[in-house]
């Protein structure tokens, strides 16, 4: 008999009904994929699930009760959210026993027999760092494993039903969390896994359930299900998802070069962007990709050399100057980098639209509420109105709000850092298909990824950087993915070589 | 619960509609309190009792629209207050040491608040320091510096012209209160109309993504401060001109309330919501409620007592507000 199990579930916001009709049913010792697009209903079932949101129909049963009645079942589901909720500044162990009430010591925090305890937990869960270590200083994967650690240290905890957890993580980190999982799974524990990549959901799934536009359009083991179907599922239509989306436009003069450039994290860095193509950038987290490109735009501070766009000097270290000269940065950090949380849809889009809009009589509302109708037509960005606050759009919406809002100017260069993280595989598309357009009509585009898919599919020509230096120059068609992830973990040409093995390689596609 | 929300959702109701727009709400707070101070008291809505709030709230309203100006964009100036008691000061020294025209002063004393005013924002963006920290530190100074210039001794004989400033009335209307006004509009007009204005809620929201952007954060928060000065020295000056005299006290009671009526008025002391009309009906509201205090004799010593307690009202309605509107969904 299934553990948690939901049924006719329906909750309504005025105006909009973002759950209706959801039947599912969660079994101990197996992995439950939940698979939809963004605004399908996803988090708004995990908010009710985990009882921090309440349905307004149907019913929930947890160990055959209801939740509603006994509360302290909740205590039975943990929840590990997408984003990084961790104290920066606090110690591994602190972090994993917060607030306290789990460590059986009275109302005494005992550093020591803490610090033995976390240990348990950092070797349970493969945690490269020591108890007393801060989080600021530990990996972005091991800060990942440390927030399912610190789900687990609830006693009682039987059902994990984890956010994303891969997006910030490369190929080989995502193996790694991968095994722990599946080490993590027993008898008694069930896992929900909320994801969007398709490789993930067949190599770590048992069950299904899709969820499209608030429905539960489809559910049943994975082994009986293939990939396309579950796409079609998912986006209720078939997606090519060999199509390419690389430049048709022959590649002609450089529109700018970059030449010895150093700074934060990386060093003496030349490349030449040319007019007409996808330059993509592959590296691990932390290979001083998305560093490089802040610096290029001024965000950061340039230690040493210079950049030139159309032959002219570019001024670093002024993004007011850089926007004005038309370069612009999307960056992967969407809440910290891209967007006005408080601010409505309509004031996030206008803000780049401003010269357009204002006169001397101020900005023109009338004609501002035009600008962004179009934008939000023409990126299909799906919100109540252009009134609503920004942060109540889902991760796809807000994404696609800031890529209008970037080519409602008229840009030359455009940098996308991990434009699809946390998207679902339609907006994808539609995203790979602006770059596209965009790069023939003689914008200049960067693309750094983590997904080796994406690049192969978009970018004409790959570099790909690895502790801060550029360690390789590829044609995108004819180098085959073993030779970019060889160049990724820089084997064979230093030092710091990573071993890499078979499976790694395999799994990079 | 959740049926009726969302009944009331879809034909808005009063209530909704009040605590949706935060700018409504405090609006009918405040017809509310002035409606009920009508009703207890005789005297409040006499030519003379009005003419004696509008007064009152014309100087603490100048100093409020420039520290909500600031709250917008996430940063506090604690220093305000002394900045316009030093302006204060320094124009009455001006005109009565100096023996220099009375409109010089003026030019000099706002020009010697823009001065004070660009120091605190240049010290916040060049060197990075916290404006709540750092304007602890120079209200010191500069509240400091008007014991040195005045050894605590008020400055008489201010000129007859300029007191029509702070005295005078036209058609009935005080003329600082006149003043507050154009100076109000002016806010509005840049908050909400100009790119400027968007930039400072765009900053309070996120500085990082404002930087993204191309937004000169830095230059704004400047220009913010720097206005911010200049707005505090003429409350300043107004005040010298009421009162005919350049008192070293001036400005002391011009740095909490002002921050607690932008509160009251939907202003975040996190930055990136509120506006300054918001803020000048907050400040009202504290206005009517002192002087009803005072209408009914009650001792000025539970004044602050009072406001105090109207700053926690307002700030627990807004959370439970927010916390409705959140299980709304919208």
């Amino acid at each position: 008999m299934a553990y948690l199990e939901a049924r006719g579930l329906g909750r309504d916001f005025p105006g909009v009904t973002a759950l209706d009709e959801i039947d599912l049913s969660i079994e101990l010792g197996r992995t439950h994929i939940l698979a939809g697009e963004n605004g399908a209903g996803k988090s708004t079932l995990v908010k009710i699930l985990t009882g921090s949101d309440r349905a307004t129909r149907g019913s929930i049963a947890i160990d055959g009760h209801d939740p509603l009645e006994q509360p302290d079942l909740f205590r039975n589901i943990a929840y590990v959210p997408q984003e990084l909720s961790l104290f920066a500044d606090v110690s591994v162990a602190e972090n994993l026993f917060m607030p306290f009430d789990r460590t059986g010591h009275g109302g005494i925090v005992n550093r020591r027999r803490m610090e033995a305890e976390a240990q348990n937990y950092l070797d349970r869960f493969g945690i490269d760092a020591k108890p007393s270590d801060l989080v600021r200083h530990i990996s972005v994967p091991d800060q990942q494993l440390l927030q399912i650690a610190r789900a687990s240290t609830n006693q009682d905890m039987k059902v994990l039903i984890l956010d994303e957890p891969t997006s910030a993580l490369t190929a080989r980190e995502v193996q790694r969390v991968f095994k722990i999982i599946r080490g993590f799974l027993d008898r008694d524990h069930a896992i929900v896994f909320i994801s969007h990549k398709m490789e993930e959901v067949f190599e770590i799934g048992d069950d299904y359930t899709v969820l499209r536009n608030g429905k539960k359009v489809d559910a049943g083991r994975v082994a009986e299900i293939d990939e396309p179907a579950l796409i079609r599922a998912m986006s209720g239509r078939e997606v090519a998802i060999d199509e390419h989306f690389r430049s048709n436009r022959p590649v002609t003069d450089r529109i700018m070069t970059v030449e010895n450039l150093s700074g934060h994290m990386f060093d003496n860095i030349s490349f030449d962007l040319k007019r007409g193509e996808i330059l993509g950038f592959a590296g691990l987290v932390g290979a001083g990709r998305s560093e490089l490109m802040q610096t290029i735009f001024g965000f950061r501070k340039a230690t040493a050399g210079r950049v030139q766009v159309e032959e002219q000097d570019w001024r670093l270290n002024d993004t007011a100057a850089s926007v004005a000269g038309g370069m612009l940065y999307l960056s992967e950090e969407r809440k910290h980098h891209g967007i006005f949380p408080l601010l409505s849809l309509r004031e996030n889009i206008g803000l780049s639209v401003l010269s357009l809009t204002s006169g001397a009589a101020g900005i023109d509302f009338g004609k501002e509420r035009g600008l962004v109708r179009r934008v939000i037509e023409d990126y299909d960005i799906k919100a109540a109105g252009p009134g609503q606050r920004i942060s109540n759009l889902s991760g796809g919406n807000q994404q696609k709000a800031i890529i209008g809002r970037a080519m409602a100017t008229t840009p030359r260069i455009l940098i996308f850092d991990e434009p699809t993280k946390g998207i679902d595989i339609r907006t994808k598309a539609e995203i790979y298909r602006i770059m596209k357009e965009l790069a023939e009509d003689g914008v200049g585009i960067i693309l750094i990824s983590s997904e080796m898919t994406e690049l192969r599919r978009c970018a004409s020509r790959i570099l790909t950087m690895h502790g801060g230096r550029i360690t390789g120059d590829f044609d995108a068609a004819s180098s085959d993915t073993e030779t970019l992830v060889g160049a990724i973990f820089a084997t064979g040409s230093g030092a710091d070589a990573a071993p890499r093995n078979d499976a790694e390689a395999h799994h990079v596609h | 619960m959740s049926t009726d929300t969302t009944a009331a959702a879809r034909a808005p109701s009063v209530l909704s509609i009040l605590i949706r727009n935060p700018l409504a709400g405090v609006f009918a707070a405040l017809v509310v309190i002035f409606a009920a101070s009508a009703l207890i008291s005789p005297y409040f809505l006499t030519a003379y009792n009005m003419s004696v709030i509008a007064r009152g709230l014309a100087f603490v309203g100048l100093v409020t629209i420039a520290q909500s100006s600031l709250m917008i964009l996430g940063e506090l100036d604690l220093s305000l207050g002394t900045i316009g008691g030093l302006c204060g000061v320094v124009s009455g020294m001006l005109m009565v040491q100096a023996g220099l025209p009375w409109g010089v002063a003026v030019i000099l004393a706002l020009g010697l608040g823009m001065l004070l005013g660009f120091v605190n924002g240049f010290l916040v963006t060049a060197l990075g320091l916290h404006s709540l920290v750092l304007t602890i530190g120079t209200a010191g100074i500069y509240g400091g510096a008007i014991l040195v210039l005045t050894k605590g001794v008020a400055i008489t004989g201010i000129p007859q012209g300029i007191q029509f400033l702070g005295r005078g009335d036209v058609l009935g209307i005080p003329v600082p209160f006149l003043i507050m006004l154009v100076v109000l509009a002016v806010a509005l007009f840049l908050t909400l109309k100009t790119p400027m204005g968007r930039y400072m809620y765009a900053i309070g929201n996120n500085a990082a993504a404002a930087r993204m952007l191309g937004i000169r954060v830095d230059r704004i928060r400047l220009l913010v401060f720097t206005f911010a000065g200049m707005l505090s020295a003429l409350a300043g000056l107004l005040m010298v001109a009421r009162l005919g005299t350049a008192q070293p006290s001036i400005g002391q009671t011009w740095v909490l309330a002002p921050i607690a009526a932008a509160v009251i008025g939907g202003v975040a002391t996190t930055g990136g919501v509120g506006s300054p009309l918001g803020a000048i009906f907050g400040a009202g509201i504290i206005a009517i409620i002192e002087n009803i205090i005072v209408l009914f004799g009650v001792s000025p010593y539970w004044q602050g007592v009072v406001s105090g307690a109207i700053v926690v009202l307002a700030i627990s309605f807004d959370a439970l507000s927010r916390r409705y509107l959140r299980r709304d969904g919208a």
